[in-house]
């Protein structure tokens, strides 16, 4: 009876606990939400029967051209992650199923460049995508990107998990190679490639430094970039404008999170089972 | 094997070809390459774009490719990058502060050998001496005014004469200025305050702008022109950082802490403080936003009045061919040419450099309007370049560490700056030779 009491209340603490840190979460959110929908007037004041009003998302739309950023932004995230998902799962499936002489050193050489921050390598990208004469284009801003130490390194251990029974088997019925990798190793890490597949897509959809230095013109900047323009230090700044842009640009993340909802947290658990 | 290489050799000779084809057509034109950040609200891309064009149109020899580099900080670091990797812009506006770390990395030219005939000596002679020092060193002019701002008090006239004052006085001394903020200061019935006297804002990043502006008002001197020396030990700078601190823990009037940059105008927009330090760039967003009378006023003195100068200057880099720099000099000129820097000016908030500027129609026109945008001009013979030295960035950090450790109470003002000093000399030592 104690014991039972015990676990309720316990249960209750960590509700209690998961509730809040929601809640901490989602209130920028909340307040973006706020102060995109009301006046400027409002942005600081909270006040419920505020006028409502679509005015800041037009001021927005109308300061940058975001259509074109979105497209850029689309393409960008689309090329690197479908290469990373070529490149890392067969440099994977080569650690872990085509051991040979000297892998492990390499291996560890891919570990190694988990360790640099990419902003260290700022000015010897630059120089090299320049002696590429790939300068503001979308591949300079992706190639950086393409092959991922975290992706080679997710993607191995998830294999190295894989039954070598099934390998085996596959074998038997007269499978080669690339089919052992696309019908037994590729379905049975689904679950990893989701994740992995939503951390690239938030990261690249988020990353600013190397695409604002690699990229001059409109036809190639992604919204990140042309989201920049709203951060007015100098003269304060318009909260309404700010988070309305902000709100724009992370919709379509939003929505589509949303919808695959369920997906998401699935595989998250169970990637974490393993 | 034999044929993949020659097909491969091929290809070669192609791209050769291709690349040789593209040069020559880009003979007949100079093309330069231009960075701005934009640090005001507005879609000001489009305002740069229109004079982009505007410049086209009148030296069809020269095309100009300008690019959007997000701030201040992103311009310099895409800037700097670019100049290391060994493909400068041909021009960028950039703080003017920044100029010991251009000349450290050895990337700009001086403007001295483009100012050739009398008409360029003429048109030099009209910008305003202030902010030309400010980009002189070592006897060379190393970068042009462009969007030059400059610090001023806003005071809210409905909260004077509510308390009593007159609202069309502002405050010329320190002395004053605390007098004033505690005549207007107001508490609601639990003791909270709903008004502020002052609020001077001083969180990382540009905390040593307008302690510079205070070191000037107590008479003293931050740094040396050579960008070699701080003097943060001086009696007067102490008393400066003293006196700021004392805003809130003697007189009451400044809100307790760092009073954030980007905040401020809409404390002062929503009354909850009664006169704000601020750019000079504030003036449109609080001139749209302002539902009372407000006035805008030179800053105050302990010794003497005195503001500090801000803002971006053009730099022409130095890996170009010469054709590039005197197209980027011509470019330049352009942009500073009266009637653009009046539209400039009108545009954003900020002070054209330039006397001949405000003698422009457009300009006068707008100074009738706004009385306000000229304070700024006037303020202008008494204010002093922003800190800036050898090192820029470290140097800035730890002086802006400082101001946070005396204005949140962790150091006193004294023990804070004598730390800072002694860190700062030894980053400094380097470059006294």
């Amino acid at each position: 009876m104690k014991a039972a009491e015990h676990r309720v209340t316990g249960i209750d603490a960590t509700t209690l606990g998961a509730w809040l840190l929601a809640l901490l979460w989602i209130l920028p959110l909340l307040y973006a939400l706020f102060a995109a929908f009301h006046p400027p007037e409002y942005a600081t004041r909270f006040d419920l029967l505020a006028p409502i009003t679509l005015d800041n998302f037009r001021r927005a739309w109308n300061a940058a051209p975001f259509a074109r950023y979105f497209f850029n932004t689309f393409v960008l995230v689309t090329l690197i992650l479908a290469c990373q998902f070529v490149l890392c799962t067969l440099a994977a499936y080569a650690f872990v199923c085509f051991p040979f002489r000297g892998s492990e050193v390499i291996f560890m050489l891919v570990l190694i460049q988990l360790m640099i921050m990419p902003e260290a390598l700022l000015i010897e990208n630059y120089r090299t995508l320049s002696r590429l004469g790939l300068l503001d284009t979308t591949l300079a801003m992706g190639l950086p990107y393409l092959a991922s130490a975290f992706g080679i390194f997710l993607f191995r251990q998830t294999f190295k998990t894989i039954p070598r029974e099934l390998e085996e088997a596959a074998h038997l019925e007269g499978a080669n190679a690339l089919q052992v990798l696309l019908r037994v190793f590729v379905p049975l890490a689904k679950p990893i490639y989701v994740a992995y597949g939503l951390v690239a897509v938030s990261y690249h959809w988020n990353n600013f430094l190397w695409p604002l230095v690699v990229t001059n013109s409109v036809e190639t900047r992604p919204i990140t970039v042309g989201l920049q323009i709203f951060a007015t230090v100098e003269q304060g700044i318009d909260w309404s404008l700010v988070t309305a842009a902000t709100l724009l640009s992370v919709a379509p993340l939003l929505v589509a999170f949303l919808i695959f909802q369920r997906q998401f947290v699935q595989s998250f658990m169970r990637a974490g089972i393993r | 094997m034999n044929t993949s290489r020659r097909s491969f050799a091929g290809i070669a000779l192609g791209a050769i070809a291709g690349l040789a084809l593209s040069t020559s057509t880009a003979w007949a034109q100079t093309k330069i390459s231009f960075y701005y950040p934009v640090q005001v609200g507005g879609p000001l891309t489009q305002v740069i774009d229109g004079y982009v064009t505007k410049f086209k149109a009148a030296n069809p020899g020269i095309d100009v490719e300008a690019v959007y580099s997000g701030n201040y900080i992103d311009t310099t670091t895409k800037a700097l990058t670019a100049a290391k990797a060994g493909a400068p812009p041909t021009i960028a506006v950039l703080l003017a502060t920044d100029i010991y770390t251009f000349l450290d990395e050895d990337v700009v030219v001086p403007f001295d050998g483009f100012i050739k005939t009398a008409a360029d000596r003429a048109w030099l002679a009209g910008f305003m001496p202030a902010y030309l020092k400010s980009a002189q060193v070592g006897g060379k002019l190393w970068s042009i005014p462009f969007q030059r701002s400059t610090a001023v008090l806003y005071w809210n006239k409905k909260a004077f004469a509510e308390s009593g004052l007159n609202p069309e006085k502002y405050p010329t001394t320190w002395d004053e200025m605390v007098a004033y903020g505690k005549a207007v200061m107001r508490k609601d019935a639990s003791g909270k305050v709903t008004r502020w006297g002052v609020g001077i804002p001083g969180n990382v990043g540009s905390a040593q702008w307008l302690f510079g502006a205070l070191v000037a008002q107590a008479g003293g001197r931050l740094f040396n022109e050579n960008g070699t020396e701080t003097y943060l030990t001086d009696p007067k700078v102490v008393e400066a950082l003293q006196f700021w601190v004392d805003l809130n823990k003697v007189h009451g009037v400044h809100p307790p802490g760092i009073q954030e940059w980007g905040t401020t105008p809409a404390d002062f927009l929503e009354g909850r403080i009664a006169m704000i330090w601020t750019t000079t760039g504030n003036l449109v967003n609080i001139r749209r936003n302002a539902q009372f009378d407000f006035g805008v006023a030179p800053y105050p003195g302990k010794v003497a009045p005195a503001s500090v100068l801000g803002g971006g200057n053009f730099y022409i880099f130095a890996k170009a061919t010469d054709a590039q720099k005197e197209a980027a000099f011509q470019f330049a000129k352009f942009m500073t040419q009266d009637e653009l820097q009046a539209d400039w000016n009108i545009q954003t908030g900020y002070v054209a450099p330039r006397d001949a500027t405000w003698e422009t129609a457009a300009m006068k026109k707008f100074v009738s309007e706004v009385p306000a945008a000229e304070v700024a001009r006037k303020q202008i013979p008494n204010s002093v370049p922003e800190f800036s030295t050898y090192e820029n960035g470290r140097t800035t950090k730890i002086l802006n560490d400082a101001i946070g450790a005396a204005l949140t109470g962790a150091k006193t003002p004294q023990r804070a700056l004598a730390d800072a000093q002694t860190e700062i000399d030894r980053i400094l030592r380097p470059y006294r030779k």
